[in-house]
């Protein structure tokens, strides 16, 4: 009998009037000391499934089949046997730490509380346990931890107290839903080691929910693929991976550029730039900003990079690198506190403050991360456009429609999505929408900030496919800011490394990737997560790659 | 909880906007009252000030439905004109004070800074004093009448506007599609005013409403006290004062109905306010 054994399992929610199926006829099964993964894409049920095992479900959620978690079932069991479950079986670790732990208790009082709800619990004895599980965590000096806030902490460490609360009560099985998204990938890299060696040393069952294939392969013996609240296919994980059936399996994994072979692999030839125009030359940029009542952050120090016409260049750091700043500056959005920058040639100094803006916006443009927030909500796609337009070109009525359906077309997407507001519009094609507003001033450099962190990888992939097509066709130059070395390679021909604010590394993007030669470069690399049946071989061979 | 917040909220629990029966028969009252107000002259059986001395202080009957006052005036000839001014002072207080208060609101929250810490200091001073207060002063000033405590009245509830749009802004002007306007080229003056300002105005507007009643509860205490509307103009605040003397005659009704009237209509906009609060998901609620 398995730990956990769920069979047939379908979800159907009720949502004004109409029942929506979400899960259909899910089975799957984790035996003890067993990590098991579940891929999938946004909307493919994977974390419903979770929080079905705990029975989180929402109350119009009307479910059949069966969970049988350690003899227990599931579907049907009262409250005070979920919660039974809850303390003493399973424990779930969620995606964002900080949303998941209340901000005006301590880190103690997080750890401790649940378990003293327990009958004969004692608060010496859990004291001293959750310090211990601290300390395994790797966390300095728990006793004082203890003591601390949630906001003393960064999300790396709060997320190893959210493990350390997860295994308080001992729990057969481990939920981890998208446990490390959030993390920064050394971080991620670190928190991953943790939880294999608490399943290792535990024996315990994992169900690790992510979006990421590199990561799934890199901890599960087994995987599951799921794509609209169906399982694709299962099976032992390099079995998958290495050997993948089903079409849908195949597809995420060709979307998915570190599950290739190494980061370094996917490195795409472009049409040499050499000799072309700079389009961006920033030299000896710095920016320090003084928040209120803190010390001064220095953002970006003495940072030079250039572009050349049609180039790409890509900027890799983790959160607080100092990354996007950059980019906000050559977007002109901020202004450097010293140091010049050009763009496309002549400096913007001179005119009326509206000439310099609109100067700059016909040469720079930015694409940022999440098509949700950037684009305004009450606005038509086609809207957009027109307003964009407008302000800049004059243009007869039958010029403007032209052009729009020429934009939209050049982003791929059709004449009908012109006129839906972006809230009935999906993830990717919110983002070609953002794609198109900026392509219709023909800039001759794209700022692309984190552009594609926030979509699934298949509608990535597409995405990047759709910036390399612009490159090509129409010869504009990308600055493409990134945390994740796994993509840099798929759009830039030139690389950048920074940490706290400093370029540490530099140079073609096949050389950086495959001979690192900064420290921070080198565990930035060493982070990627890779399958585990790759990581007793050496990691990457010299760089007779010769793709690039 | 300041000292004059307390009304206000207890004023603003009186809702029914949970119920679907509630806000339905809200909704109908205020079209009513609307209807009446509008069309005064046309549904009013006399006119409010025409004097029956034959019957005074009549209870209800077929010639007057709702009795007579001390006067001999009809109740509901007087009621339906009272309605008149019951809305229309407070329609132009909440238009007033929605504009300046959009207007300071956005430029403060937008502008940041210097701007942001003058206009918020206003705000709070003008928050200090109760808007009866400033009425009552304004009336002093400028004489009785309805258009005095009007301006006063605006002035005193444009914080509430002002503020709420303040935070709005300031919360808005961070959210990525504004960079991207920037990014784009429009001037600063065209994002506050063309793309962040519509996307406020939906809370604002539900908040609005929710000022309704208390403004006019305000206005019915201001001519209570006979500070408003003058006789002999039909005024809801205006009758209850008036009543107070067929209420030591033993008649109750010429008070009690306009009393009635002010609290059912304060219930029932104060659930269209909630029910509009909850659609367009007032964070403040």
């Amino acid at each position: 009998m398995s730990l956990l054994e769920i069979q047939n399992l379908g979800i159907d929610i009720r949502v004004n009037g109409l029942t929506n199926r979400l899960l259909h006829e899910v089975s799957l099964q984790i035996n003890s000391g067993e990590s098991v993964a579940l891929v999938g894409e946004s909307g493919s049920g994977k974390s419903l499934t979770a929080r079905a095992v705990l029975g989180l479900l929402p109350a119009h959620a009307t479910t059949h089949g069966s969970i049988n978690l350690d003899g227990t079932e599931i579907l049907g069991a009262s409250k005070a046997a979920l919660r039974q479950v809850r303390r003493t079986t399973a424990a779930m670790v969620f995606q964002d730490p900080r949303s998941s732990i209340n901000p005006v208790r301590t880190l103690g009082a997080h750890l401790i509380e649940p378990m003293l709800q327990v009958p004969g619990s004692n608060r010496a004895e859990l004291e001293a346990r959750a310090v211990g599980l601290l300390g395994s965590m790797g966390l300095s000096n728990p006793e004082a931890r203890m003591k601390q806030y949630p906001h003393e902490l960064s999300g790396g460490m709060l997320q190893r107290v959210m493990i350390a609360g997860a295994l308080m009560n001992d729990p057969q099985l481990l939920i981890c839903d998208e446990s490390t998204t959030a993390l920064d990938v050394t971080t991620q890299a670190a928190v991953m080691e943790l939880l294999s060696t608490a399943v290792r040393e535990r024996d315990m069952g994992m169900l690790f929910i992510t979006h990421d294939l590199a990561l799934a392969a890199s901890i599960a013996d087994r995987t599951y693929v799921l794509r609209r609240g169906e399982v694709q296919e299962a099976g032992d994980t390099r079995q998958i991976f290495t050997a993948p059936t089903a079409d849908y399996t195949k597809k995420l994994i060709a979307s998915t550029p570190s599950m290739r072979s190494g980061p370094a692999a996917g490195v795409h030839t472009l049409p040499s730039t050499e000799g072309a125009e700079l389009v961006l030359k920033v030299e000896n940029a710095f920016k320090t900003y003084h928040p209120s009542g803190q010390p001064a952050v220095k953002a970006v120090q003495d940072v030079s990079i250039s572009i050349p016409a049609g180039g790409g260049l890509a900027i890799v750091g983790e959160s607080g690198s100092g990354k996007s700043t950059l980019g906000r500056i050559v977007a002109g959005l901020e202004e450097q506190d010293e140091g010049t920058m050009t763009v496309a040639g002549g400096q913007i100094e001179t005119g009326s403050a509206k000439e310099r803006r609109l100067a700059r916006a016909s040469r720079v443009q930015m694409v940022f991360q999440d098509p949700y927030q950037s684009l305004d909500s009450r606005i038509t796609p086609a809207k957009a456009l027109e307003r964009v337009l407008k302000l800049h070109y004059k243009l007869d009525a039958k010029a403007m429609k032209a052009r729009i359906s020429e934009l939209l077309a050049s982003v791929g997407l059709e004449e009908k999505h012109a006129n839906l507001l972006p809230r009935k519009l999906s993830g990717g094609q919110r983002q070609r929408v953002a794609i198109a507003k900026a392509m219709a001033l023909n800039p001759r450099l794209l700022v692309l900030d984190e552009a594609t962190s926030a979509l699934d990888v298949s509608v990535q992939a597409k995405v990047l496919e759709l910036v390399n097509k612009l490159r090509r066709e129409n010869g504009v130059a990308v600055l493409f800011i990134s945390h994740d070395l796994g993509i840099v390679g798929e759009i830039c021909d030139e690389l950048v490394v920074v940490q706290h604010g400093r370029i540490v590394e530099s140079g073609p993007t096949g050389q950086v990737l495959n001979h690192p030669a900064h420290e921070y470069t080198k565990s930035l690399l060493a982070s990627v997560p890779r399958p585990r049946w790759a990581k007793d071989e050496p990691v990457r061979e010299p760089a007779d790659n010769n793709s690039y | 909880m300041s000292i004059q917040e307390a009304p206000r909220k207890a004023i603003s629990r009186l809702s029914l906007h949970r119920t679907r029966w509630g806000l339905l028969i809200s909704a109908i009252f205020v079209v009513v009252v609307i209807l009446a107000a509008v069309f005064a002259p046309l549904v009013s059986p006399y006119p409010p000030a025409a004097v029956d001395l034959l019957n005074v202080n009549s209870a209800p009957s077929a010639a007057h439905l709702l009795g007579t006052d001390a006067l001999g005036r009809d109740t509901l000839s007087r009621m339906i004109y009272g309605a008149r001014t019951a809305l229309y002072g407070p329609i132009f207080v909440i238009l007033l004070s929605t504009i300046l208060g959009v207007i300071l609101g956005l430029w403060a929250g937008w502008a940041g800074g210097i701007i942001d810490a003058v206009i918020t200091r206003i705000f709070d001073i003008v928050l200090a004093f109760p808007a009866l207060l400033l009425a009552i002063l304004a009336v002093a000033l400028f004489g009785k009448g309805l258009t005095a405590p009007i301006i006063a009245m605006s002035i005193a509830y444009t914080p509430y506007i002002g503020r709420l749009t303040r935070q709005l802004v300031s919360g808005e002007k961070n959210r990525q599609y504004v960079s991207a306007y920037q990014v784009q080229g429009f001037a600063p003056g065209w994002i506050a005013t063309r793309a962040v300002m519509p996307n406020v105005l939906g809370v604002v507007g539900s908040q609005t409403t929710q000022n309704f009643g208390y403004v006019l509860v305000e206005l019915a205490a201001l001519s209570f006290l006979g500070l408003g509307i003058q006789a002999p103009a039909a005024d809801w605040g205006n009758m209850i004062n008036e009543g107070q003397s067929a209420l030591v005659a033993g008649n109750f009704l010429p008070a009690m109905i306009p009393s009635l009237a002010v609290v059912l209509i304060v219930v029932a906009v104060n659930s269209i306010g909630g029910w509009l609060s909850d659609k367009l998901g007032d964070p403040f609620a």
